[in-house]
Formats: C-alpha cells, sequence, structure tokens
C-alpha cells in the first residue's frame, strides 16, 4: 500500500532523535521471505537493538558482514531508503542499523 | 449462565481455488444448522470472524454478506469481528457476551477466510497489517518476528531446531487422521530440517500453510433448546499485549495468553493438568512450544523437548495438543481458525472425533492468538459426561 507523505513528514521527528545513536544486537533474523515492498531487497537480516539509553528499537541491518551477525554486535542507527515505492510516491527514509 | 454449543461444523480446510468465500460459508452454516437442529429463523444474531476480506478481498462490510447466505428471512443482526488470526476466537467471546447479556438466547458464530487467491507476497504484506509500525518498516513479516521469539527460545533454553521440527512432525502426525485437514500425510525431522529457510532459524515446515476454509457453531443459553450430547463453554477470556514483540520484557512467552488463561483457569476452578485435549496456535512450530509453557501444560523451556519426547501426542500423551493437526497440518485460514478449534474440542468432548478421539476426554481448551501475541482468546468446554 502506497504511504502517506504526511504520514512520512510527521515520523520526521522521531526519526531524526535516534540517527547516530548506538546499541547492541539482542536478537536477530534474516528474512528471506519479505512484504512486497522490500522483495528486491531480500534476504536481509533484522535485528531487535538494546539501545545504551536502555528502550529497544527493531530494524535491517546494513553495511554487513557474517561476522557481524553475533547477540552483543555493537551498531549505531543511521538513515536509509527503506523500501521500494510506486513510481510517484515520495521516497520514504527510515532508521537502519549498521555495525560498528 | 449457561452455554451449550448445539452444532458444528467446518469445511475442509486447504487451497479451495473452485470455492469462492460466500460458498465456504453458506455451507459451514448450513451444516452447523443441520447438525443443531435448528433453522435459520431460530438464528438471533450471527458474529463473523474474518481479518483480510477488507485487505485482500475489497470487502470490508462482510457480516451483511455472510448473512445473505445464512438463508434467513428474519433480517438478522450480524457483526464482523476483527482481531488478526484470533478474529475467531473474538467473534466466538462476544457471541458469549451477547448470551449472558440476554440480548441474544442463540446464536451462529462463523469464522471464514480466503487467502489462496493471492500472491505469497501479497499475502505477507496483508498479515502484516496485525503488526505494529515499527515492525513492519523493519522489514519484519510474522514468520520474521516468530523467528526472532525463536531465537531467543534456543539461546534462553538450550534448545535444538530438531526439537522444534518435531512439533511439525507431530502435527502432521495428528493431521493425517483428519480428513478435513489440509495436510494428511506424514513428515520427518529430517523433512523440516531440509525444508527452505523461510527467516532463520524457521523453515518452510515450521510454518503454517496459506489456506481457504470457514467453520461455524451454534451457540444457546435456551435450556429448552436440547441435545442429546451437549457441550458447554465454561469460559471464555480475551487479553492484549503491546502490538509489537520488540519492546516486550519477555520474548519467550506471550503475557496476553498467560493472563486469559489464568483467568480461565480461575473461572471455572480448574488446573492445567485438568485438561484431557487443547487446539493450540501454531501459527509456527516455536508458538506451540511457547504456548504449552503459557498454558502451564509444561515447565518454563521445556515445552518444545516435551513434545518432542511425545508427550502431547495422540495415543500416547497426558495432555494432547493439536489433535487436529493445528494450523500447520490442518491450515490456517486465520478467521476460522479460532472457531475449528472449537468445532475440534466439542468432537473430542461428544465422543464423536472418529480415528483421531482423544479417548475419555472431559475438557479441552482453546488457545487462539492474534499478532504475535498482541491478543489472545482462550476458551474451555466441558462434555456432558461429567
Amino acid at each position: 500500500m502506497k504511504t502517506s507523505p504526511v504520514k512520512l513528514w510527521r515520523r520526521q521527528k522521531d526519526t531524526i532523535s535516534v540517527l547516530g545513536k548506538t546499541g547492541k544486537i539482542l536478537l536477530w533474523t534474516i528474512i528471506r521471505v519479505p512484504a512486497k515492498s522490500f522483495v528486491d531487497q531480500a534476504p536481509y537480516p533484522v535485528v531487535i537493538v538494546k539501545m545504551d539509553g536502555g528502550q529497544k528499537m527493531v530494524g535491517q541491518l546494513v553495511d554487513f558482514t557474517k561476522e557481524n551477525l553475533v547477540v552483543g554486535q555493537k551498531v549505531q542507527a543511521v538513515l536509509r531508503r527503506l523500501k521500494t515505492e510506486g513510481n510517484e510516491d515520495a521516497i520514504y527514509y527510515h532508521v537502519k542499523f549498521k555495525p560498528l | 449462565m449457561k452455554i451449550n454449543i448445539l452444532g458444528t461444523a467446518t469445511t475442509k480446510f486447504g487451497e479451495l481455488w473452485d470455492t469462492s468465500p460466500r460458498e465456504l460459508a453458506r455451507e459451514a452454516m448450513a451444516n452447523a444448522l443441520k447438525a443443531s437442529g435448528l433453522r435459520a429463523s431460530q438464528i438471533d444474531a450471527l458474529f463473523v470472524g474474518n481479518m483480510l476480506s477488507g485487505i485482500l478481498g475489497n470487502q470490508t462490510n462482510l457480516a451483511s454478506l455472510i448473512a445473505e447466505e445464512l438463508g434467513s428471512t428474519s433480517q438478522v443482526p450480524a457483526f464482523r469481528i476483527e482481531g488478526a488470526c484470533a478474529s475467531g476466537g473474538l467473534a466466538l467471546h462476544n457471541a458469549i457476551n451477547s448470551l449472558n447479556a440476554g440480548k441474544y438466547k442463540t446464536v451462529l458464530v462463523i469464522g471464514v477466510e480466503k487467502m489462496t487467491d493471492h500472491s505469497q507476497e501479497e499475502i505477507t504484506s496483508a498479515l502484516s497489517a496485525a503488526g505494529s509500525d515499527e515492525e513492519r518498516m523493519s522489514g519484519l513479516t510474522f514468520p520474521g518476528i516468530y523467528a526472532l521469539m525463536a531465537k531467543a527460545y534456543m539461546q534462553e533454553y538450550n534448545v535444538s531446531e530438531e526439537a522444534l521440527a518435531a512439533v511439525s512432525v507431530k502435527n502432521h502426525y495428528h493431521g493425517s487422521f483428519n480428513p478435513k485437514a489440509q495436510f494428511q500425510s506424514l513428515i520427518t525431522i529430517g523433512d523440516v530440517m531440509r525444508s527452505a529457510k523461510v527467516a532463520d532459524p524457521l523453515k518452510l515446515l515450521d510454518c503454517s500453510p496459506v489456506s481457504d476454509g470457514a467453520s461455524a457453531v451454534v451457540i444457546t443459553s435456551d435450556v429448552s433448546i436440547k441435545h442429546k450430547n451437549p457441550v458447554s463453554i465454561i469460559a471464555s477470556e480475551v487479553a492484549t499485549d503491546t502490538l509489537g514483540l520488540y519492546n516486550r520484557k519477555s520474548f519467550t512467552s506471550l503475557s496476553a495468553v498467560v493472563t486469559a488463561c489464568q483467568k480461565a483457569y480461575a473461572a471455572t476452578g480448574l488446573k492445567p493438568t485438568d485438561i484431557d485435549v487443547a487446539e493450540i496456535h501454531d501459527c509456527f512450530s516455536i508458538s506451540e512450544a511457547i504456548a504449552v509453557e503459557d498454558l502451564g501444560f509444561a515447565k518454563r523451556g521445556e515445552g518444545a523437548r516435551d513434545i518432542e519426547n511425545g508427550k502431547m501426542t495422540l495415543f500416547k500423551g497426558k495432555i494432547i495438543t493439536n489433535p487436529s493437526g493445528g494450523l500447520k497440518a490442518c491450515g490456517h485460514p486465520v478467521g476460522a481458525t479460532g472457531i475449528k478449534q472449537i468445532v475440534e474440542i466439542t468432537e473430542h468432548l461428544r465422543g464423536t472425533a472418529g480415528k483421531r478421539q482423544v479417548k475419555g476426554a472431559k475438557i479441552g481448551l482453546t488457545h487462539n492468538v492474534g499478532g504475535s501475541g498482541a491478543v489472545a482468546a482462550i476458551h474451555i468446554l466441558k462434555g456432558s459426561t461429567i
């Protein structure tokens, strides 16, 4: 389904507030059968991260090697293009995690 | 208030390409009415459990559509209830509430889902409508969310992938005795281990299938309507939890299930060991392992191993789980599942389950979960023999 550009705009401040923050991988999996808008990224890892502030977050792991897929791996929140949009949709950027 | 189950019915579950959702509903309702010995005009209200008709079928006014198929001329009140994969259980809970309130006396509850008209990616996207925004935006799918639970469970309790695979093997064995099941073939641990990975560590044969099907029950509070072999619903409880898994305290227990089942045990004075047979929401192998622990059938960390050791298998276990084959082998038309569980338990308590009969079953439980444990519906049923 299309994501409303207004929804993207509304979420910006939440997204900006976590960029650059770090944490550690609590759990990971590799998605091999994705939803439609993620098809061209599959397979890709998704991690639950315990941030240094204590809260938990969930996101894709990017710029990784196999060795990074371990519990306890230190990661940082970065801004990335989220998924594949339709031709005339707003491009959606969102938080993903990269290993440190 | 005493609530009795009159007639029950379920269609075949599976890839029913030549059958429309309308036809599925018509068949299930007609057979449930027939089994009740009632006419359509004796139904005071209709409750419909369904998740995906809006997203996949572009039809959100489903209750009226299904009411057309009941064959009643009395403009029956009809309600569509949605709670992801627990839609069936929630529909039944709401139906029971309406009886307890005294508004209606005899109602029909149907769960129906039509899924196989659509591609795997479309189904995966549609089902993710039950998830949290954060998890959807991370590219997580439902198999992915349960894969994270499986990882946490395996790490915390040192459980092998093979022990999880044993859940699917048991449920296929049970499904082999159920003519309505989508899969009636036996599988081995090796088959599960060799099947394609969906979301590590879950493989294709750890996952319930995409299915079509409908199940229906007629329930009544009218004591003047007799049934020669009555079954009563003695507890109906629902609880919720956070929509997403990621920010919960525990990844190896579903607190909505724990809360709902503790309320159900408290309402009936029953203990987990009093349950003879249970239908469990095994959308994935890990789900049943966690469920039998949350329901108190197994100790923490022992659920998968107990299932692997045959403690919940037909003809040898003490508490038999998923005699229908569960979601894994019987199939998982999501809105129908919660009602199919009631149909199955009723058969066992009446002693009419055929080859898969749990001998001497007196008390049964159903465990229906929506999302990754965001909602749970627990029902306890009692046969007439005690």
